[in-house]
Parts: structure tokens; sequence; C-alpha cells
């Protein structure tokens, strides 16, 4: 676990008052919030944010819909994993079936 | 690596700093890692072009690179750990979003125990908060009903209602904003407002102009001659106006707030009046006319003479 102050040496440009502000909009939520501790994951995205705000130009505003639609992606193959785990563990005989019914599905203007 | 840094940045030898910045955030929007995970492809442009940004993006760097001192390798910057790295894992699971994943999974029973057994993550972010989106409405008010104000239930399309007030003159193509009355919001974000567009249905006597009503008003050849009591319709009900003798086509009597209610007084009613010959025109004011006419010429057509 990181403490405040690793987190602010590690990530460039980070400041005390930005990531109290992300933590208050909860762009970032600290492990532990009573004495706040952060994991790497924590770290990588308030380096994300500094990179969208800072390297790619995005205004502040624009942060909280990337960030919904970044953690919605994760959702999504996160599910898709689970999924594609639960197929492989299927017999072959079974997963044969579930690929001809995907193909199917899909139909040929649809893939 | 021995790209040219210009060409791998989409600019000119000539460009001038502001536009090696425009051109790498454009291709950096479209290349970083964290917006394209699961893409080794961009992740190598990004590389590139990130790198090519470092020496190209200072004055310094960029100079020294003209000047052949350093080449397109030059500087290694130190490895950025990207958040997709951990977004999959069991630390990025606190930041994972399911919103918005339901009409996915209702048509698959599969899927919806698969989300149903994650409880705490439906609906989405509560570990992100925004503030709901507003919802746009149209709303058609009778003529009548938008003049003197009324409140009316709006059916929404997923079946809920929504009361309306609509204050009186409110204006045809004008918004109402209900506060908080849109689509609720992510976390602590509140939700957002209702906007309602009013349309305003158009009636066959009254016409609106700012605050006034016009009304058109038909009367007899006697009536304009003599002058009478005349009943009006007026958006309050009708009331009875009198016509002065001599009143003619075009003429307009004003009736002092009679008309649309606003902050600060009301507007009032014009009444144009028009005067109307009967639908058949009989002997009687067939050989009136003739005799009249003779012995009383008028040409109503002077000024246009004059000025056309």
């Amino acid at each position: 676990m990181l403490s405040e102050r690793d987190l602010l040496t590690r990530v460039q440009r980070l400041t005390v008052t930005r990531l109290r502000v992300w933590v208050a909009q909860g762009w970032i939520k600290p492990a532990d919030t009573q004495a706040p501790s952060y994991s790497e994951a924590d770290l990588a995205r308030a380096t994300l944010i500094c990179n969208l705000e800072d390297d790619l130009g995005f205004a502040e505003d624009d942060v909280p819909v990337l960030l919904n639609l970044i953690d919605q992606i994760h959702g999504l193959r996160a599910e898709l994993k689970v999924l594609l785990a639960a197929l492989d563990e299927l017999p072959p005989d079974l997963r044969a079936t579930v690929r001809m019914q995907i193909t199917q599905t899909r139909g040929p203007g649809n893939r | 690596m021995a790209d040219d840094l210009y060409s791998v940045l989409g600019v000119a030898k000539t460009a001038k700093t502001e536009d090696i910045a425009k051109s790498y955030r454009k291709l950096a929007k479209k290349l970083h890692p964290d917006l394209n995970p699961g893409d080794k492809a961009a992740e190598e442009k990004f590389k590139k072009i990130t790198a090519a940004y470092g020496i190209l993006g200072d004055e310094e760097k960029r100079g020294r690179y003209d000047r052949g001192e350093i080449d397109a390798s030059g500087q290694e910057t130190p490895q950025q750990r990207y958040y997709r790295e951990y977004a999959g894992g069991a630390e990025g699971a606190r930041y994972r979003s399911s919103a918005g994943f339901e009409d996915i999974g209702a048509f698959s029973d599969l899927f919806g125990d698969m989300f149903a057994e994650r409880g705490g993550m439906r609906g989405g972010g509560r570990h992100f908060s925004m503030r709901g989106q507003d919802a746009q409405y149209r709303l058609d008010v009778a003529f009548l009903d938008a003049v003197n104000g009324t409140t009316t239930r709006l059916t929404l399309p997923d079946g809920g209602t929504l009361d309306v007030t609509i204050p009186p003159g409110v204006g045809d193509g004008q918004v109402l904003r209900l506060k908080g009355k849109g689509s609720p919001g992510l976390g602590e974000g509140g939700p957002g407002d209702a906007l309602i567009e009013i349309h305003v249905r158009p009636h066959p006597v009254f016409k609106r102009e700012g605050n006034d009503i016009v009304v058109e008003l038909p009367i007899t050849i006697d009536e304009a001659v003599l002058g009478s009591k005349v009943e009006v319709p007026t958006i309050g009900g009708r009331v009875s106006v009198t016509v002065p003798a001599g009143a003619n086509t075009g003429q307009t009597l004003r009736l002092k707030g009679r008309g649309v209610k606003a902050k600060g007084g009301a507007g009032d009613q014009l009444v144009k009046l028009s005067v109307m010959l009967p639908d058949q025109i009989d002997e009687d004011l067939k050989s009136f006319a003739e005799t009249w006419r003779s012995s009383h010429p008028y040409d109503p057509r002077r000024k246009l003479k004059e000025q056309a």
C-alpha cells in the first residue's frame, strides 16, 4: 500500500490539491479511506488522469465522461472474460454447439 | 527506430511548436493505451509518437535533433504502467462499472444471473459520481391553456408521469426546466433536469402578438355607419364593445388589459374591424347604392394613386 506522499512523489505533476479533488469527485477511490492509502492500480489511474488532462488536452469536465466509459469497458471486458473462461470449461461437444450457435446468432451480415 | 520523427507525428520540418503539440494530441487521443485496452498495435504507435514528441516538443532537444546531435531513439522514457494493466485485476474491480448492461442481460437468463450475483455492482457507478442527464420532452398545449396557464400531466416513454405547471403566458418554443426531474445521477451526483419544450397550438380566432391578443371582428354596414354595441370573444370570455359610428375596415379598437397576463402588467386585446357586406345584395341596397353614388362621389384610392 502507498501513502498519499508516496503517490505524490511517484506520479509526476500530481499535486495534493489535484489528488484530493479527484478523490472527492470519486475518480480515485483510496483502498483505505481512513488513513488514505493507495494501491498500484490507484497510482496507475492517477497517472492516467494526468495523461488525459495534461498530455492529451482534455478538459476537466471531460475526465468523468472518459473514466465512466473506460470503467464500463473494463466492466464489459471482465464479464466477457468470465464468460469465456466458463465456456472453456465445457466439454468439447458442448463448446462446438456454442460455437455453432454464436455463428448462427451473428448471422451473415452481422460479424 | 530510425524513423524520421517529423513523419511519425505527421508534421512538416518547419512546423511550429504548437502545431506539433496539436498533432501529437490528436494522435495520442486516438492511441493512448488506456483508451484502447487490449490493442497492442496502438500501444506501439503511442510509444513512438510519445518518444517523438518528447524530442520535437522540446525546443532545445528539437534543435539538437535537427542538427543531428541526437538520433530519433535519443531518449528513452521510463516505462509507464498503464491503468489498463490493473483494470482487469482484483484491484481494478472497485472501478469497473456494469452500468448499462441491463439491456444486454435482459435477454438472457445466463447474463441476468451473472450480473445479479455481483449485487453491489449492479447499476454501476457506486464508486463514481456524475450528474444525471437532462431529459428532453415536447409538450403540445392548447392556445388558451398557454395564455391562461394550467397544469397538465405528461406521460413519459417509460410509463411514468410528470406533472407540469404551465405558467400563464408561456410562448411557443419556450422551454420549461423542471429541476431534478431528469435521469437519476450516479453516486453522489444529483439527477438531471427535465427540459420541456412547449408547442402552442394555433387558435382559429385569437392570434398572439407579444402580450397582445389580436382578433378580427366582422361588422355589418349599418353597424359601421351608425355605430353599435357588439359582443367580442376575449381570452377571458365574451365582452361587449362599442363600435363607434363611422367605423371602418382596418380600424383597431384596443381593450386595455384584456391580453396576456405577464409580469409587470397584462397586454391588450386588439380588435380589428372588418366591414362585411351581406351575403346577398338585395334590390334595396342596390338602388340605394346607385342613387348614393351619383350624389356622393368619394375616392378611397386617392392616396394609392399619389404614392404609387
